[in-house]
């Protein structure tokens, strides 16, 4: 009792102990769960920092965006729910793609014919006749929308204009109202973070972003009904990028969301996940095996038990016996 | 722990039936037992795998133990029953802290510069300032990199991009003309290949420095005179010779054999014998792109082998083991070092086996039938050491002196080797402090002898 008075008061003045020990008793509560590892927490917090200092570099100068994530770091982050799963999803990917390249000499071509170098038409007349250089075309501007997800280092981001217009809204909003709070609730500083925010709000362009690149490009491969064997060779190339932009634009989700929903799929709920668009499942083994290999996934069966249900369970076996016998 | 095979077996279900006691602490620690399901993730994944595609699968495998990583091979081969687990290299790390993810050389951007990345076209796909560079020029987008860096020639009057493009290799100290906010500025471009997972080349990824802040480029890697201009010293050539090449060869050699042993139904006799020679062609191009990616991992600046502790009568009869149904086929017997007979050593336990394997298959394959091979292990102050001798028709001296070069197969023309083995084996052995000799006599067989440090 002395003990848990003692660290009773030690956390309650004790933030990082408090932490510590809800950490702990989590742990305790579910030993085999799966959790987060170092490296992805470092990714993920990586990816939330770029965020908030690409959007803060938005606000026109006004916003000091080092000193906003030393207070933010410390704090904690406004909108941090809606931030975690948009980190954790690029975050995710980012290790998928990584791990895909590591193994790339490990891993086995599959018999998969390269796609001829298209010659690109100059003009939007050849451009509009040729198939061919249309999906080229949006093949590339694909290309260009992911690798704006990766800062100069060649870290992961989020690319601003990925960003779905509420939460870039409502993260604009949190940090100017940090930034006003920081000049002392200045009127000519409110006034202009005011002009700061709905500027960035105009210039945020979704067409630049990976989903209309994505879906342009699905769009292209279907004008001519290819988008299945584009589909098989990206599998085959490890082009996961080109595969999550075309499996979302077929399902109509967005393209994290689908980035997450292939990496967290279990192996068998992979071909209804891509059943749109390919159905060839021979063709799926190379995502299975990528898939497989990358470690700490968070898929269904790697979770725990929902333990209060097993316990039920086991209680509803342990009763049937004496009762089928008497 | 990485000079054993630890061994497993899991049923149809999935669980751990039996195993050696490596794998069952590490079950036992991860929360569950014998009779039960892997509980490790990433193993669980694999056997499943495994298991759905009826094919053998070899895998790194990383798991996270109590307060280390386990870095290990496995390999899970499916049967009626289950499946075999086989876990060899086992290696204990200390938890990786977290780092910044790593960013190759070429595309490590200063930050008075810009890092860029092009498709195979030379597209530009990517354009980004460092935190002090100069604003990159606007509407980069899909242009061409010779649209919007005007390449200047270099003294002989070509374009290293274009020659790299030609090439797919690496390339700096390209001078370009680029706009800047002042106008025109000097700069110099430098980048890397980037290929995807079948080995085709995607395009570019590099910097683009500002002339006075770029370093001088460094000179051409010098040709290695057997490969003639084969860019040995790139590690993304290995790589992409290595990944282009090994799986069309998997499938070949997997598709052969099944002809040649008629699984699909009967064919005639002689398509049958084709389809064998086919497999062994294929087995044999096989071994050369492995020798080929060894080599250069071994030519590489700096290559150090491990210094595990091992034993050379344990090593030898491994490696009896693995090729004793290969000499049986020939009716040669093998006389390997007593189980009880231990030479302990140090050196990188998988090299050490890669060699005695090498020294071995030769023995095997340059030996008469009926014969015998005889492995035997000795000490000679700080040196232990393991012989392989044959009764093939031995190696004269002048043959002695060239036996450890490069693609040298000693006149033979058969599909036998790549000529690589014996030097191969001889630079791991130099690795590991070790060395390699040959003694042999023309009619009286030849002795191979590995040395290494002895350990008490």
């Amino acid at each position: 009792m002395v003990q848990a008075s003692l660290f009773s008061q030690l956390a309650s003045v004790n933030p990082a102990l408090l932490a510590c020990l809800r950490e702990t008793s989590a742990h305790l509560a579910a030993p085999g769960a799966t959790r987060l590892s170092e490296e992805q927490r470092a990714l993920a917090l990586g990816i939330a920092r770029r965020l908030v200092g690409d959007a803060a570099d938005r606000l026109d100068g006004a916003v000091d965006a080092a000193a906003l994530w030393a207070d933010w770091g410390t704090q904690g982050l406004p909108g941090a729910t809606q931030m975690a799963g948009l980190c954790f999803a690029r975050a995710e990917e980012h290790r998928w793609r990584e791990q895909s390249v590591r193994h790339a000499s490990d891993a086995a071509p599959h018999g998969v014919e390269p796609i001829a170098p298209v010659a690109v038409p100059t003009t939007a007349a050849a451009l509009a006749d040729d198939p061919l250089a249309a999906i080229d075309r949006a093949y590339l501007v694909l290309r260009i929308a992911d690798r704006r997800r990766f800062d100069a280092l060649g870290h992961p981001e989020v690319a601003i204009d990925d960003l779905d217009l509420d939460f870039f809204r409502s993260l604009l909003l949190d940090i100017a109202a940090w930034a006003l709070v920081r000049s002392g609730k200045d009127p000519a500083v409110a006034a202009r973070l005011g002009e700061a925010v709905r500027g960035a709000l105009a210039r945020h362009d979704p067409a630049r972003g990976i989903d209309q690149a994505g879906a342009a490009y699905h769009a292209a491969l279907a004008a001519i009904g290819v988008q299945a064997d584009s589909a098989a060779v990206a599998i085959a190339r490890h082009d996961w990028p080109a595969l999550i932009a075309l499996a979302a634009a077929a399902q109509k989700y967005r393209y994290d969301d689908m980035a997450l929903a292939l990496i967290t799929a279990e192996p068998a709920q992979l071909a209804p996940l891509l059943a749109p668009l390919l159905r060839d499942h021979a063709a799926l083994a190379p995502l299975e095996g990528s898939l497989a290999m990358l470690g700490n996934r968070a898929v269904a069966s790697a979770a725990s038990d929902d333990y209060a249900a097993a316990l039920q369970a086991r209680a509803a076996t342990l009763g049937d016996g004496p009762e089928g016998a008497s | 722990m990485s000079e054993r095979i630890v061994r497993g077996r899991i049923d149809r279900a999935g669980r751990l039936v039996r195993g050696d006691a490596a794998l069952l602490r590490l079950q036992q620690r991860a929360g569950s037992g014998i009779d039960k399901p892997l509980a490790l993730p990433g193993l669980a994944r694999l056997a499943a795998l495994a298991q759905r595609l009826q094919r053998e699968i070899s895998r790194p495998l990383i798991a996270a133990d109590d307060h280390s990583d386990i870095h290990a091979l496995v390999r899970i081969v499916p049967d009626a029953e289950g499946a075999a687990i086989e876990i060899s290299d086992w290696r204990t790390r200390p938890i990786a802290q977290p780092q910044i993810p790593p960013v190759t050389e070429a595309a490590a951007v200063s930050p008075q510069g810009w890092s860029w990345e092009c498709d195979g076209q030379l597209r530009l796909v990517a354009l980004r300032r460092g935190a002090e560079a100069p604003p990159v020029t606007a509407g980069w987008e899909g242009r061409s990199l010779s649209e919007l860096f005007e390449l200047q020639p270099d003294d002989n009057g070509h374009f290293a991009v274009l020659q790299s493009l030609a090439r797919q290799t690496g390339f700096d100290g390209q001078r370009v003309r680029a706009d800047g906010p002042e106008g025109r500025m000097a700069m110099v471009l430098a980048a890397a290949p980037q290929f995807d997972a079948t080995g085709r080349f995607t395009g570019f990824r590099g910097t683009a420095l500002r002339e006075a802040e770029a370093p001088a480029p460094v000179p051409a890697a010098i040709t290695d005179p057997a490969f003639g201009s084969l860019p040995l010293s790139d590690p993304a050539f290995g790589r992409r010779i290595d990944g282009a090449l090994r799986g069309p060869l998997a499938r070949i050699i997997a598709t052969a054999e099944t002809i040649s042993g008629q699984f699909d139904g009967p064919i005639r006799a002689d398509y049958a014998r084709y389809a064998g020679d086919i497999a062994h062609a294929g087995r044999h191009l096989l071994g050369l792109v492995d020798d080929l990616a060894d080599l250069q991992n071994i030519e590489r600046p700096g290559f150090k082998a491990a210094r595990d502790e091992i034993d050379l009568g344990d090593l030898a009869r491994r490696a009896v083991g693995l090729l004793g149904m290969k000499a049986e086929e020939k009716g040669i017997r093998i006389d390997a070092p007593p189980t009880d007979e231990a030479m302990p050593a140090t050196g990188e336990f998988r090299r050490v086996l890669q060699v005695l394997l090498n020294l071995l298959g030769n023995a095997i394959r340059y030996s008469p039938a009926d014969s015998l091979i005889w492995i035997r292990l000795d000490r000679q102050g700080d040196r232990a050491m393991v012989t392989v001798a044959d009764q093939g028709q031995g190696i004269d001296a002048g043959q002695q002196a060239v036996v450890f070069e490069k693609f040298e197969r000693l006149g033979r023309t058969d599909s036998g080797g790549s000529g690589l083995g014996l030097y191969i084996a001889r630079r791991l052995a130099r690795a590991m402090d070790g060395e390699l000799t040959v003694d042999s006599a023309p009619g009286q067989g030849a002795r191979f002898t590995l040395s290494l440090p002895a350990r008490d």
